[in-house]
Order: structure tokens, then sequence, then C-alpha cells
């Protein structure tokens, strides 16, 4: 794995129109990873990344966990319980919330200049 | 013994490692460790015939003849022989013991003892003291004896401490170890994750280097999960060593029907339900070989499933 090229985080939650759920959000992000399948997740993030999903049961809280994914990023408006939420911030996991589809917001995050290089061989 | 007489005289420089228990105790026992002690002895105003009977009662083949402490004379079983076969039984032992008795002095080593013997090749030597005073007769039988009984107190001291060494080695283990246990439920998705995220505190804690912890999370959270979606119940232990960490995750069924096939990546049996969660990718197993050192997986319809993972702690591994 090369060393990813580290990205500002703060500009980038304007241009994802997105609302932090938490309040501790990382400095920088290494990457992007996005999959609704935990299992995928499991295999291919990596540590700092942010990920984006359409689930929004605790498990996301466990599996990002796992990976030290550091932010997760709910799309399509979809908003988790108030209980993850805590979990979350537990586990040191920043959630955020946008009303934008996941394709239009890693459109999004490309454009800023994040990419996305992962465990993929 | 002769032969071991031979080999110590060889090997006190060039060989020294090599010398076994039994030679090293010839040269550190002395005499009067193996020496029989008081001596059984006669006066010389006994009879032979008195001699004879001593002999016979104590099962001896020698007899020192003594004034209290000091050594006059010896009374062989070939005397004894001599006189029954020439009359003179019925004398006083002065009258015919051997007067000039050759003797070992009790601070030598047994060595030396064995050196004497077979120079000699009598039974036994009546043993002096410093002041020429008898203090015992000495004879092979008490150097066999006396080597066999130290021989085995050195073995069961050897034994008590090679116990005590690993009664230590096993308190130690057991104080490193930490050992995380969860029952595991059927769909039981709001669950899944707890025993991960209690094994990755421990290993955080531990400084375990990050990929390693997040390889062992993987295979915990996976392994957890698999239980949740596809079987009827069982309970996931992950036991963390200074070394390793152990993962097993015992179901009670109903087994999988064909491990090789669930191996592959994308093969799935998990429901709707599961699958709308974001679970039954069919990158379970796949994930959980990726990120062990060992895996071992046993599953059969009567039994269920027991998965065992292993992931070491101390080398880099995959990347993940």
């Amino acid at each position: 794995m090369k060393s990813p090229t580290l990205v500002k985080f703060q500009p980038l939650i304007a241009a994802l129109q997105a609302v932090p759920l938490t309040d501790n959000l990382p400095e920088e992000l290494t990457g992007c990873y996005i999959s609704d399948l935990l299992s995928d997740v499991l295999a291919h993030a990596e540590p700092g990344m942010i990920w984006l999903t359409i689930q929004t049961h605790r498990n996301v809280v466990s599996v990002a966990a796992t990976k030290d994914v550091a932010v997760v990023l709910f799309t399509c408006g979809r908003t988790p319980h108030a209980e993850i939420i805590a979990e979350a911030e537990e586990e040191g996991i920043a959630l955020l919330t946008t009303s934008l589809t996941t394709y239009e917001a890693a459109g999004k995050l490309w454009v800023a200049g994040l990419r996305g290089e992962s465990g993929h061989e | 013994m002769r032969h071991a007489v031979a080999t110590l005289s060889d090997v006190n420089t060039s060989d020294a490692r090599r010398i076994s228990v039994a030679q090293v105790l010839v040269y550190e026992l002395r005499v009067r460790d193996a020496m029989s002690k008081p001596p059984i002895t006669a006066a010389p105003t006994d009879t032979l015939r008195a001699v004879q009977n001593l002999m016979k009662a104590r099962r001896i083949s020698g007899v020192p003849i003594s004034d209290g402490d000091n050594l006059l004379g010896l009374v062989s079983i070939e005397d004894i022989i001599r006189a029954l076969d020439k009359g003179y039984i019925d004398d006083c032992v002065q009258q015919h013991m051997t007067r000039k008795v050759i003797t070992l002095r009790d601070h030598f080593s047994l060595v030396r003892a064995v050196a004497e013997f077979d120079r000699h090749e009598f039974g036994r030597f009546p043993v002096l003291d410093g002041n020429d005073h008898l203090v015992g007769v000495l004879s092979r039988g008490d150097i066999t004896g006396c080597l066999m009984q130290h021989l085995e107190r050195r073995a069961e001291e050897a034994l008590a401490h090679e116990a005590a060494l690993r009664a230590e080695r096993v308190a130690n283990d057991t104080a490193d170890r930490v050992v995380v246990r969860a029952h595991v439920r059927t769909g039981d998705y709001d669950s899944a994750g707890k025993l991960s995220q209690r094994m990755r505190q421990v290993l955080r804690e531990r400084g375990v280097a990050p990929e390693i912890r997040r390889r062992a999370a993987v295979v915990a959270y996976e392994a957890e999960t698999n239980i949740i979606i596809h079987s009827l119940g069982g309970e996931i232990t992950a036991t963390i060593d200074p070394d390793k960490v152990c993962i097993e995750a015992v179901d009670v069924g109903p087994g999988i029907e064909n491990v090789e096939q669930a191996m592959q990546e994308g093969w799935s049996t998990a429901g709707r339900l599961p699958r709308e969660l974001g679970f039954g990718a069919g990158m379970g197993l796949p994930n959980i070989k990726r990120c062990s050192d060992s895996l071992e997986i046993k599953s059969d319809s009567k039994h269920g499933t027991r998965l065992r993972s292993e992931i070491h702690l101390h080398k880099a591994g995959v990347s993940t």
C-alpha cells in the first residue's frame, strides 16, 4: 500500500452538503470507500478513510471501528438512531449525513482531490 | 566401575561437559557417606565360631576385630572355612585373625575407594577416621547403594525443580492471558461486534500494532456475525496471549454444507433480512482467512461449526 495523499476534511463538509452528527471530526482523510456490504468494507476499507453508505444500523459503527475508519457519511438523507450516534462518539468515529446520493457525494470527494487507494490489488 | 574410573581420569579437561551425574557423584561422595556404620565387629576374645554365627546372622563375609575403637584385625569367610577345615573353629579370634589389614580412610573419595577394591580384590574394607578409630565398613554394595540413593535424590530434585518452573510458567501465562467470551444469539444483529470491541480494547492497551489489531478485529467480527446470521446460536471466545490471539467460534448447528464452497468469495446462504442490513456478501469466511495466520474450520450437520483462527501479535502480516 502506498502512503495515501491526505485531504483536509473541513472544506469537504460544505461541498458534501453534510450535517455532522458527532463533534469529533478529523482533520484529514486518507481516502474513501463505498459499499453497503459490511464484509466488503471489512475487506477493503483503510484506516482514516471516509466510508459512504446507506446502512444506518449499529453494525456500521462496529465495522468502522474494526477498520479504524475515520468518518461514516450516510447518504440519501439517512440518519441513524441517537444511541448509534452515541456509540460512534465513544468509538471515536465521526458520523455525518447528507441528502446527496452516494454517487453525487462520491463525485464531490473526487473533485476535491480525495482518492480511494485501498486494499484492492 | 573400572571403566568409569578410567573415563574419569580422561575427562578432567577436554570433555568436562559430558561427565555423567554418577561420575560427578563418585568424586563428590566420601567413603564416610557410603560406608555401613556402626561397623559390625567382634572382640579378639570371641571364638571363631561366634564370628561364623555373626556372619551368618548379618549376612556378611568379613568382620573387623576391634577393641573398642581400635582396629586389631579382620576375620574373613576364608578364615572361617580354614578353621572349620583344620578343626580350630572354637579357638579365640586373636589366635587366627589377619592382623595386617588394609583400610580406607573415611575422607577418601569413592573414586579412590573403587580403585582400592580393584587393586586388592577384597570384598570389604574397614574404615578408619583421622584418629585411627574404626568407624565403619565399606563394601562394593555400599558404594552402589549410596550412588543409587544420591542419583535418586538428584532426580527427585530435578523433577521438583522442573515442576516448579512449569508452575511458574503457567502462573505467568495465566496472568498474561485475557479471555473474552460472549454468547451469540441467532438474529441478534444489534449485538454484533460486542466481543470484537472488547478484544480491540485489550489489544490497544497492550500496544499491539494497529494493523494486527484490525486483522484480529475483522476475524472476531466476521466470526461473530456468521453465528448470528447462519447458526442456531453459539459462543465466541477470544484468548489473548502475549504472542497471539486465538479466536474460536463454536455454534450448535446446522453446520456448513460445503466448507470449500463457503470459502469462495461471493457465495452466501444469508436470508433477506441480513442481506438488507449489509450482511451476507459472501465475504465473511474469505475475510477471516485473509486476516488469520492460521485457520481451522470443522463443520458437520450433527455438531455444528467450530472455527479456530490464530493471529500472531509479533509479526507484520497481510495489509488490511
